[in-house]
Parts: structure tokens; C-alpha cells; sequence
């Protein structure tokens, strides 16, 4: 039975071993990266969750999206994603940071609850300070208030 | 050294009795006064004019009181008989020609050794009705580099004579400059736009920057593209510390009168005002709900916190009584109040207010629950700041196109725009002078 449980744990870490985590852009970094793997990073971070003004709560047409994005990371648990919250030019800067964050944990939250490990997920929150677009008129905040997936690691 | 002689031998001369009882300026009840004010030709002896380093602090002592908006300086072309004088005190002093110009009080620069080189200089202060004298200073050692400090030391004492606080020109405002998407860092300067000097230099973006009430540290937000973090500039060691928190924000920090810090950390769902021990550790939470509270601020004794709370839906403005644990709303008008500032006196909070045409600042004054609107734009007025005098109030607007900084009062009217070189500068931040 020892011997067993040995057997089982030099598995493991090997396995683990073999599945260690590499962050990109780090030095001597090597691309490695599967065609399905790179297929599944390119969908989770092609997508963005879009946001009403002052609100923060995930719309339903963008939960099909997270599905697809939680199916992948659950397949490939060594990705680790970045949620990055945004909101438009209108509000102000602080408050703006504090909407940003529940901003990104909403999208945080759902993807916990569709049983991904909270250990592949992290947050930040930009506020208004990183807009993908520049420009007044809705057009342009209703593009700025955003969920961004960054993968940081995988 | 030149400075620290002149600290400590800027002498208070001939406090007399008579002083006390002159002319005080209310400028914080609602019928302001305007001071009309006369700079004599400063002079090095009777009837001849300092033209060196005279006239160059004449021209700082002009520049400074042009920001205090109730006062006007008197024009030198409708003084009869000219503005160089006999003398510099009663009763070589002819303050009839200075009353038919309509000036209310007179200043006298005398410049007894010359005004070359390193000399001493004397200043006074007239009223022009009486005679009496409101205060002077004598300043010694003082050369062409001192000038600045010298105009600004005679104004703060000038308009501490007049309304008991002269803070505005005893301050220096922190502030941010931006230099591009997410790239900011802190800078100083006078409110008057002098001694503009960059503290920070560091990848990412600075935000909300607050002085401490000794004026050793600027504690602000940093965000880079990993993490948010508190910032912490020390004056001492020139040094900036970036402190991490468990979490994903800080937001807003500002320090309380012994100097700790309260700052909005994640704790769970969302942020949480906490305070700071004296190595910015938590201590303890000074406000939470289940919705977003951000932005402390606090007067000067520490016992009242304005912030921003979203608990009734859009973001509005609450003041806490640190001691009851009571919370009361101060906004009550518009859908998204944000930014509240607290006067150093407890009795007004400065917000501002988005409304259709950018937002705006308001006052809301606690003692007698009015709201008072103190900016009109154009563009966005955001982000004010009260002196620690409870009647300036600095704040960041996009009215002059690219974001600069400003000035008004608790009063509102005209805003005087505060040199600060190139690039969109935002939050600005007194510091909380010691006399």
C-alpha cells in the first residue's frame, strides 16, 4: 500500500512537473505552445465582457462566452488569466478604480462558479485609465467599459 | 544656510497694541470683503527707488497677491503724487494720496543697505485710514535667489493679519503630471506656481497623492500593469517605497492628523476603507459596506471622515462621525457625486457632481446644509481640494484644454489657473503648513 502511494506521488510530480506554469516574457522563455493550446489562450483573451454605465454585473449575452472561456482554462489548468477591469472617461478616477475592480470580479465570480480554480485567475482594475478607445460619445464608452482576459502564464 | 538665517531671523518689529485692534478681512462670511491694497515704490532711501532686487520682489509680492481674489491692487498711475515716498513709516508716510486712490491698506519695502548683493530688507503693512500698522518684518541676509521665499513669507504673514490664516502661501501642492497611457508620477509646487519640481519617477501611473500633516510623506495610488500599490514618497530620504496589499486595489489614500494612513483595500466583494498603522499595515476598518466606499478624507482633528459611497445606488457623498460610528449623507442633489474633500475646520465638503456638461464642484456647507455650486467649466472640473486655511480650494479641470490646475474659493468665482509647466497635470493636494 506504501509502495503504492509512492508510486502514485512520484507520478504526480512529475506530471506536475512536466505542467509547471511558465510565465510569458520571462528571460529564456521558450514558445512551446500546442496549436490547441495557442488556439485556446487566443480565445480567452479574444473575447471581452462589455458593461453598462456605473454597473457591474455580467450581462446574459456575454455568459456563453465566459462558458467557452471556463471550459478551456478548466481543460488546460496550467493557463492563468489576468481579468482586467475598465470603465469609461465619464466617472472619476477613484471610484472609477473601485468599479473597475467589481468590474473585473464579476466576470471573476462567474467563472469561479462555472468551476474554475480561483488559483488560475487574478484581477486588476485600470478605471478609466486604460481605454482601448479614445474619443467621447457612447460609441467609444460603451467600448472603454470592459472586462479584458490577459493570459499571464500558462 | 542663507534660508535657514533668514527663518530664523525674520524679526517681528514694533508689536504694538495698536495692532491687534486693525482691520480684519472676513473672507469666510458670506459678504466677502475686497481689500484694496497700494505697493509703494520700494526704496533705499527716502525718495529713491530700489531698482535691483527691489523691484524684482515688488514684482513677486504683485504676482502673489493677484491669487487672493478679494484683494485689488491698487493701480500706481492713480496714486497722485506718485508711489515713491518720503519714507517707509509715519510720519514720513503720506497716506492721504494712497486714501484719494481708494486703497484701504499700503505696504512699504525699504531696503536700507542697498539692493545689491546680500542685503536686508524691511516690510510693513498700513492701514491707510488710521495709520496704524497691521504688522512688519524685517528680513536679513537676503540676496536675488531668496526673493521668492521673502515675497511668499510676506504675503502668508500679510494675509494671516488680515483673516487669521495665511496657510495659502505657507503650502505647496502636490500633484500629478501625466505623460502618457498609464504613465504618471507626483510633482510639487506652490500654489503661486513656484518651485515646480518632480518627486516621483516611476513606471506606471500615480494617482490621488496626500501629504502628511508634518510634511514628511506623500502617500499615493500606483498602478503598473500587474498590481495596484501604495505609494510612499518620503521627503527626507528622497526615497519612494511601492507597499503591496493583499487584494487587487488601493484607492485613495490620505492621512489622518497623527499622521496614519486611511486608504480603500480589497476585502472581498468590495472596497474598504481602512486605516493604516505608522509602517502601513492594516490596523483596523474604518468603513465598509456591501457597496463601494472610497476616497477618506478628514478634518483636522480626525474625528469626521468624508467619502464616497455607493450604498444607495450611484456614488454619493457620506460623512462619518469617527467617534458615534454615525453615517450621514451630504450630497443629495445629482445621480453621481464623487471626490469629496473636507475642509480642515469640519464644516464644508467640496464634491464634484457629473452633470450633463461635465462635472462640477460643490460645497455643502454642514452648519447650515446649503449647497453651494463653485465651478461652471467649461469642460471638467474634477478632483478639489481644500486648504488648510478651509477657504482656498484647488482643482483639476480640462477648461483650458489638455487638464491643469486651478484655483477658487469656498465662495466660488473667477479660478486662477496654477502654473505647472507642460503636460496635463490632475489631483491636486495642500499640504497642511505648520506656521
Amino acid at each position: 500500500m506504501k509502495r503504492l502511494a509512492l508510486i502514485l506521488a512520484l507520478v504526480m510530480g512529475i506530471g506536475a512537473g512536466f505542467g509547471c506554469a511558465k510565465k510569458t516574457g520571462e528571460p529564456g522563455y521558450v514558445d512551446e505552445l500546442t496549436p490547441e493550446m495557442r488556439a485556446a489562450i487566443q480565445q480567452i483573451t479574444d473575447g471581452r465582457v462589455y458593461f453598462a454605465f456605473d454597473k457591474f454585473d455580467v450581462k446574459p449575452e456575454y455568459k456563453d462566452m465566459l462558458r467557452g472561456k471556463a471550459d478551456l482554462m478548466k481543460r488546460y489548468s496550467t493557463i492563468r488569466v489576468r481579468i482586467e477591469g475598465n470603465c469609461d472617461e465619464r466617472g472619476t478616477q477613484e471610484y472609477n478604480l473601485a468599479l473597475g475592480e467589481r468590474r473585473a470580479r464579476a466576470a471573476y465570480e462567474y467563472l469561479v462558479t462555472l468551476g474554475v480554480n480561483p488559483g488560475q485567475l487574478e484581477m486588476l482594475s485600470y478605471g478609466k485609465e486604460n481605454p482601448v478607445v479614445q474619443g467621447s460619445g457612447e460609441s467609444a464608452w460603451s467600448k472603454n467599459r470592459r472586462d479584458d482576459f490577459r493570459v499571464v502564464a500558462h | 544656510m542663507t534660508k535657514q538665517i533668514l527663518l530664523a531671523l525674520g524679526l517681528l518689529l514694533f508689536a504694538s497694541p495698536a495692532a491687534h485692534a486693525a482691520m480684519r478681512v472676513d473672507i469666510y462670511g458670506p459678504g466677502q470683503n475686497i481689500v484694496n491694497l497700494a505697493l509703494a515704490a520700494p526704496i533705499r532711501s527716502p525718495q529713491s527707488e530700489a531698482t535691483a532686487m527691489g523691484r524684482d520682489l515688488q514684482q513677486l509680492v504683485e504676482q502673489n497677491l493677484s491669487f487672493l481674489p478679494f484683494m485689488r491692487l491698487t493701480n500706481p498711475k492713480s496714486v497722485l503724487g506718485g508711489t515713491v515716498l518720503m519714507g517707509y513709516e509715519p510720519p514720513n508716510l503720506d497716506f492721504k494720496r494712497f486714501q484719494l486712490a481708494g486703497s484701504d491698506i499700503l505696504v512699504t519695502t525699504f531696503w536700507p543697505d542697498g539692493d545689491s548683493g546680500t542685503k536686508s530688507v524691511h516690510l510693513r503693512a498700513f492701514e491707510t485710514n488710521t495709520g496704524v500698522r497691521l504688522f512688519g518684518r524685517e528680513y536679513l541676509k537676503v540676496s536675488a535667489r531668496d526673493l521668492p521665499e521673502v515675497a511668499d513669507r510676506f504675503c502668508a504673514d500679510l494675509l494671516e493679519a488680515l483673516t487669521g490664516n495665511g496657510a495659502f502661501f505657507r503650502s505647496t501642492l502636490a500633484f500629478i503630471k501625466k505623460t502618457g497611457k498609464l504613465s504618471a508620477n507626483v510633482w510639487l509646487v506652490k500654489p503661486t506656481g513656484r518651485d515646480l519640481r518632480q518627486i516621483t519617477n516611476m513606471q506606471g501611473e500615480a494617482l490621488s497623492p496626500a501629504w502628511s500633516p508634518d510634511g514628511r510623506f506623500v502617500v499615493f495610488s500606483h498602478i503598473d500593469t500587474k498590481s495596484h500599490a501604495l505609494g510612499v514618497w518620503d521627503s527626507s530620504s528622497k526615497k519612494v517605497q511601492r507597499i503591496r496589499f493583499p487584494g487587487n486595489v488601493v484607492i485613495g489614500p490620505a492621512f489622518m492628523p497623527d499622521n496614519k494612513v486611511a486608504v480603500a483595500l480589497s476585502n472581498g466583494k468590495y472596497p474598504v476603507i481602512f486605516l493604516l498603522n505608522h509602517v502601513f499595515q492594516k490596523e483596523r476598518v474604518l468603513e465598509q459596506s456591501d457597496s463601494i466606499n472610497v476616497s477618506p478624507t478628514f478634518d483636522s482633528t480626525g474625528t469626521k471622515m468624508a467619502f464616497t459611497s455607493s450604498r444607495m445606488g450611484g456614488p454619493q457623498i457620506f460623512l462619518k462621525d469617527l467617534n458615534s460610528g454615525v453615517v450621514v449623507r451630504v450630497s443629495k442633489n445629482g445621480t453621481y457625486n464623487t471626490e469629496s474633500n473636507l475642509s480642515h475646520d469640519g464644516t464644508l465638503v467640496v464634491y464634484s457632481r457629473m452633470t450633463d456638461y461635465g462635472h462640477r464642484i460643490f460645497v455643502q456647507d454642514m452648519v447650515t446644509g446649503m449647497e453651494r455650486q463653485v465651478t461652471f467649466g467649461p469642460g471638467s472640473d474634477e478632483q478639489p481640494s481644500f486648504c488648510a486655511d478651509s477657504y482656498f480650494i484647488a482643482f483639476a479641470s480640462t477648461r483650458g484644454g489638455g487638464g491643469g490646475i486651478y484655483l477658487t474659493t469656498r465662495h466660488g468665482g473667477d479660478a486662477k489657473q496654477v502654473p505647472t509647466g507642460g503636460g496635463p497635470s490632475s489631483f491636486p493636494r495642500w499640504s497642511v503648513p505648520s506656521k
